[in-house]
């Protein structure tokens, strides 16, 4: 490592001894003990769910007074001003500790929200705007995905028209996550209905509270409701909370996405590592003595190799990083291999759970799976399905001939 | 030593370059036919020109002393072009026990004929249930009451054991398993070539009638000579298994693009689509497993071990899958003794299976865990 990386680590380590306990380790035999926790997504009630919002604005706010919120954000914003691979070495760093899981800001908002507004808007805009999400007071939200605009995302419906100085906004958004806690949002809307489709879409920055802006939760097959409906009904926007040039937002929303990948591939933390964890399977199945089951052992195996070679992949594309290059199809990998491995886990553990993973018995880290099994279709889908990102690998990468679109 | 980014692409340029002169398709099959199954003639040149043989084998005994990152670059080009070459038996198997054997003298005797080039060997170890298992090893070696030692018993599936100078013996003394060194010309030993599956690598039996022996490394000690070999040798596969499995790619994809079924090219049919990204999956978690276990044997970390079992696992069946899937978008093209394909798919199958299969390599890395 070279000496700037190890200074950057010990005022990490330094900052982080002083602020937060230092973290069980998850993957060490622990078996029995603690928390056990698979959640994916979070299932509180209300009370509980603000709590722990709470609780990552705060840890946000600590992170940035020490320097450590936006590590790679210009200066002038309030970054650091320090490259990936100081982010991904926090990161390592973190992992270490005990602190508040900060998810709901960073996954959307300061992971691909963030990037796309420093990319494309207006100085006074980022100026409103990226200090207060990277110092945790504001959360963004992704205001994409319509009913009739999932996988195809250039169908986008949601009207903008202007008046003056303001665009009015009318239309519906779906599975918006984060949505109930956000003060801003990102809106892909259609400008131009008579343009080819990826021709029309102006990109706008929503602040939640104004006036005809409504969030309906959604349930989700988990129990809880991290998603939301949107109804945009004659919401004013001023012209300067537009990104990017009018009828110009694919461009924005191409930002977006990249960013999405690199996000969403990237590898869990928190409860959910222990899914992929050797030591903490192995002890799930000394626990219910299918220990030497040859059947259960080789799929455990094959688990495993698929993890390792998706932890591989990824320190790949970090030295990739780290020598100043951009990393080829590794993320977009990655992300496919983390939804299927972590599906594959949920599935292999029910097997070796058997009945206990379809009624509590009370027993510490059995039942406690169907957190994560229920979670895993999701995992498949979001961000891009299994399908539009091999139809990406495909085209981008081997020059495919495209799919025949209207 | 080691070569940077730089190094690495010039090497992978040279060998590609080399191999594309002297390995094309029609040599390759011309070699599967015939005895022995390499050309004398390109082998000398790989060790003068290219100094391969010598790449991986240290310095002190005549070698260039690069690490397996190197090594992985010259065997993913070899894996491509399904070269026939003495290369897999002498240097990443033979070479490498040698070396794992910790005994300097058998080292400083044959390492620096095998990194000139001059000498060919190859390791013995399986026999007829094609195990690598040191413990269900059943040749046995008995001391010969001068110092030396004399070997009785058969081995099968030797690469390239028709053919090597050297050959290195996984043998059963009262001390355990054990290493010995015989000599081609020794008296009591008899060799022929077994018919394989993959033609493109060659393997025989070996019978041993009272053959006179020299012990490498110590009495007993192959159990875990043969770890450490097992450890290097899987990721040299690796190696080979991941260049195999591009080639299955790229071809698939070239493929593809070109060929017209009802007026598009197949490639614009979804589920050709998807084959295609599904291998690029399998090659591109390939590519890093065996790379990462690679650097990380060069770099002495402690996580080499599991980092190989993975890349064994992980690079065995991502290559039957590429080989398996690149004849299903070529369709019945794909089926012919004429088109590659299947050269692909018999060296990835007879890869996968080489020492052991799935069933030992998944249970190794679940040991290599500690579970
Ligand atoms: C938990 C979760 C959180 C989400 N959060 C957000 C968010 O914050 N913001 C946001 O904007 N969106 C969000 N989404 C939406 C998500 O991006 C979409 O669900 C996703 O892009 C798929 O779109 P769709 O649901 O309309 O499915 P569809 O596009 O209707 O797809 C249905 C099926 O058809 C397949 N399909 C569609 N087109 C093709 C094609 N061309 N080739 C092959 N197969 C195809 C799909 O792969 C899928 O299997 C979230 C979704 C989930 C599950």
């Amino acid at each position: 490592m070279a000496d700037d990386m190890q200074d950057f680590a010990a005022e990490a380590r330094a900052f982080l001894d002083a602020h937060a306990p230092k973290a069980p380790d998850r993957t060490a035999p622990s078996w029995g003990e603690g928390d056990d926790s698979m959640a994916y997504f979070s299932s509180l009630p209300p009370e509980a769910e603000r709590e722990h919002v709470q609780r990552a604005r705060d840890w946000q706010r600590v992170r940035h007074e020490h320097g450590f919120g936006w590590i790679t954000g210009p200066v002038e914003y309030g970054g650091r001003g320090l490259t990936p691979v100081h982010d991904l070495l926090y990161d390592a760093v973190e992992s270490e500790y005990d602190v508040a899981h900060t998810g709901v800001l960073s996954v959307i908002g300061l992971g691909m929200i963030g990037p796309t507004i420093l990319a494309h808007a207006q100085p006074h805009i980022k100026e409103r705007w990226l200090p207060a999400m990277y110092r945790g007071d504001a959360i963004a939200c992704q205001l994409f995905s319509e009913p009739g605009a999932g996988s195809d995302l250039a169908s986008v419906a949601t009207r903008a028209v202007r008046e003056g100085d303001h665009w009015v906004l009318n239309g519906q958004k779906v599975w918006t996550s984060v949505a109930q806690h956000s003060q801003i949002g990102l809106a892909l809307t259609r400008t131009n209905p008579d343009a080819p489709k990826h021709r029309g879409i102006t990109a706008f920055l929503v602040p939640m509270d104004a006036p005809g802006v409504e969030v309906r939760p959604l349930r989700q097959m988990t129990g809880g409701a991290d998603f939301n409906e949107v109804f945009l009904t004659d919401v004013r926007i001023p012209d300067d909370h537009r990104l990017g040039e009018v009828d110009g937002g694919w461009t924005v929303a191409l930002t977006t996405l990249m960013n999405e990948r690199a996000t969403v591939g990237s590898e869990g933390v928190g409860p959910v590592a222990a899914a992929l964890s050797p030591d903490h399977l192995s002890a799930l199945m000394r626990a219910t003595w299918t220990w030497d089951d040859r059947a259960l052992r080789a799929r455990l195996a094959e688990l495993l190799v698929d993890a390792l070679a998706t932890r591989h992949l990824n320190t790949r594309a970090l030295r990739m990083l780290r020598a100043g290059g951009t990393p080829g199809p590794e993320m977009s990998v990655s992300k496919l291999m983390y939804g299927q491995n972590l599906t594959r886990a949920a599935h292999f553990v029910s097997d070796v759970l058997g009945p206990r993973i379809i009624a509590d018995t009370g027993q510490w880290g059995t039942y406690a799976w169907s957190e994560l099994l229920l979670a895993t279709p999701a995992l498949r889908i979001l961000g891009g399905t299994e399908e539009i990102m091999k139809n990406i690998l495909a085209e981008r990468v081997l020059g495919l001939p495209k799919e025949v679109r209207s | 030593m080691t070569a940077d980014e730089t190094g690495l692409r010039e090497l992978r340029a040279s060998v590609r370059e080399f191999l594309e002169a002297k390995s094309p398709e029609e040599a390759v099959r011309k070699l599967m036919e015939s005895e022995p199954r390499y050309d004398p003639a390109v082998w000398a040149q790989a060790a003068d020109q290219l100094r391969l043989p010598g790449l991986v084998i240290p310095e002190e005994y005549g070698g260039d002393g690069f690490g397996l990152v190197e090594l992985g670059v010259v065997l993913e080009e070899m894996g491509r072009a399904l070269l026939c070459a003495p290369f897999f038996a002498t240097v990443v198997l033979a070479a490498q026990a040698l070396l794992a054997s910790g005994d300097r003298e058998a080292c400083a005797r044959h390492l620096p004929g095998i990194a000139a080039g001059r000498t060919t060997a190859a390791l013995a170890v399986a026999e007829d249930s094609g195990s690598w298992d040191p413990a269900l090893i059943s040749a046995r070696a008995v001391p010969d009451g001068e110092g030396a030692w004399r070997l009785t018993g058969r081995k099968s599936f030797v690469i390239d054991g028709t053919t090597a100078d050297l050959l290195l013996v996984v043998a059963r003394t009262v001390a355990g398993p054990s290493l010995f060194a015989v000599d081609r010309d020794a008296s009591g030993l008899s060799a022929g070539p077994m018919e394989t599956l993959d033609a493109t690598r060659a393997m025989a039996r070996l019978t041993f009638d009272a053959v006179p022996a020299t012990l490498v490394g110590a009495d007993g000690a192959a159990g875990r000579t043969m770890a450490k070999v097992l450890d290097v040798a899987s990721v040299g596969l690796a190696a080979e298994q991941s260049g195999g499995a591009r080639r299955c790619l790229e071809a698939s994809a070239e493929h593809a693009r070109t060929r017209h079924q009802f007026g598009r090219p197949i490639g614009s049919f979804q589920a050709v689509k998807h084959k295609c990204a599904d291998m690029l999956v399998q090659v591109e978690l390939a590519e890093a497993a065996s790379r990462e276990a690679a650097r990380l044997a060069d770099e002495g970390s402690a996580e080499f071990p599991v980092a190989a079992a993975v890349a064994h696992a992980c690079c065995s069946r991502a290559y039957m899958f590429a080989a398996m899937e690149n004849i299903q978008v070529h369709g019945g093209i794909g089926f012919t003794w004429e088109h590659p394909a299947h050269l692909y798919f018999r060296r990835a199958k007879s890869s996968q299976l080489l020492f052991g299969g799935p069933a030992v390599y998944l249970e190794r890395l679940l040991d290599r865990l500690g579970i």
